[in-house]
């Protein structure tokens, strides 16, 4: 267990280099310059009016379609990864294994290109 | 003495952005609040010596799956106001499912247990040159073939569903079809006129224009003029002196 902790190190000390520096310039920003903020100086724009409403607005749902497809084949590659690695131990039956598991994901994508669900038109 | 320093401060800081996700009004900031989580979720993996787990969680979970969330608020109602409309109307259906939720964790609660086995398991060490990864890969595509094939499924239900959901025709769609684009020929769309000199084009029947073929095979509901629209110039010309 601590060897595998070890080898992890660098990228915790990345995490707290980036840490640091991001506290850094965020605190510089709040306690080094000068504020002096006032109602137009806090309004989104200098000059021009006003916005007219909310920025957040409702999304289009296609946006959510692509996500959750994006996701389902983020699944399938995490699959791929651990098989990648133990192919020449489990043999023939792992490899057709993860051929029966890739066709049937095949299948989706078929259907999901044949529905257009890939084009944005 | 360092795994247990780092375990305390992921936990903490677990379990802090763990509430702010509960508690924040800004459903963008709870979704932020949650990959916090699910980083420092992973850190805990790691120290628990999981690692495919523990860069899974970021690849999935902080990655993806936040992705979806973020979708989700956006495509969401965003007036307060408006959301707060409903909550007298379902809040009876809400305490409901929070009983039975309550109820379950109880009955949980009361009948777990640690397995005996569990501590001597966990006194074992780690198979030699084995790693986290190699260890899952010889599990799961051979022993386990039968719950990996129904996730497979899983997926493909998950996939389909999505597009049968959400995937609409609009009227305004003007899919292009590469196929039907390749088969045409210039001659299916246009046709060429010889025009004299100083004759307008109306006496030799029209102008140039593609051919009413090339609207008939466009998709059903593009925009354009329909199959049995009217588009032969001689009949409009027709209309056209019988006005005067």
């Amino acid at each position: 267990m601590q060897a595998i902790l070890g080898n992890y190190l660098p990228v915790l000390i990345f995490g707290v280099i980036s840490l640091i520096i991001a506290c850094a310039m965020l605190g510089a920003a709040l306690f080094c310059a000068k504020q002096k903020p006032y109602a137009e100086k806090n309004s989104p724009y200098e000059c021009g009016f006003p916005a007219f409403e909310d920025a957040r607005q409702l999304f289009d749902v296609r946006y959510y379609l692509v996500g959750i497809l994006f996701t389902i084949f983020d699944l399938e590659m995490v699959f791929l990864f651990p098989w990648a690695l133990t192919l020449s131990k489990i043999g023939m039956f792992g490899f057709f294994s993860m051929l029966a598991f890739l066709v049937v994901l095949t299948v989706g994508f078929i259907y999901e290109w044949c529905k257009g669900a890939l084009e944005w038109d | 003495m360092m795994p247990i320093i780092l375990f305390y401060i992921f936990a903490v800081i677990l379990l802090l952005s763990a509430v702010m996700v509960v508690i924040s009004r800004n459903s963008v900031h709870a979704a932020l609040f949650l990959v916090l989580a699910f980083c420092n979720a992973s850190g805990l993996f790691l120290i628990a010596g999981a690692e495919f787990l523990a860069i899974l969680l970021i690849a999935i979970y902080a990655g993806a799956v936040m992705i979806l969330f973020l979708f989700i608020v956006m495509t969401m109602q965003t007036n307060l106001v408006q959301l707060k409309e409903g909550m007298q109307h379902y809040l009876p259906v809400g305490f409901c499912i929070a009983i039975v939720l309550v109820v379950e964790l109880i009955i949980v609660a009361i009948n777990w247990h640690i397995d005996p086995n569990v501590a001597e398991a966990a006194r074992q060490p780690l198979l030699q040159n084995m790693s986290n990864t190699k260890a899952l890969g010889s599990l799961i595509y051979t022993n386990y073939i039968f719950l990996f094939q129904m996730a497979g499924l899983v997926l493909l239900v998950a996939m389909i569903g999505a597009i049968v959901l959400t995937l609409r025709k609009r009227p305004t769609n003007r899919r292009q079809v590469v196929a039907r684009q390749h088969m045409r020929e210039p001659n299916q769309t246009l046709e060429m006129r010889s025009v004299e000199l100083n004759k307008g084009v109306d006496d030799l029947g029209g102008y140039l224009r593609p051919k009413e073929t090339y609207y008939g095979i466009a998709q059903e509901d593009s925009f354009g003029p329909k199959p049995g629209d009217k588009m032969d110039i001689t009949e409009k010309r027709q209309e056209r002196e019988q006005s005067k």
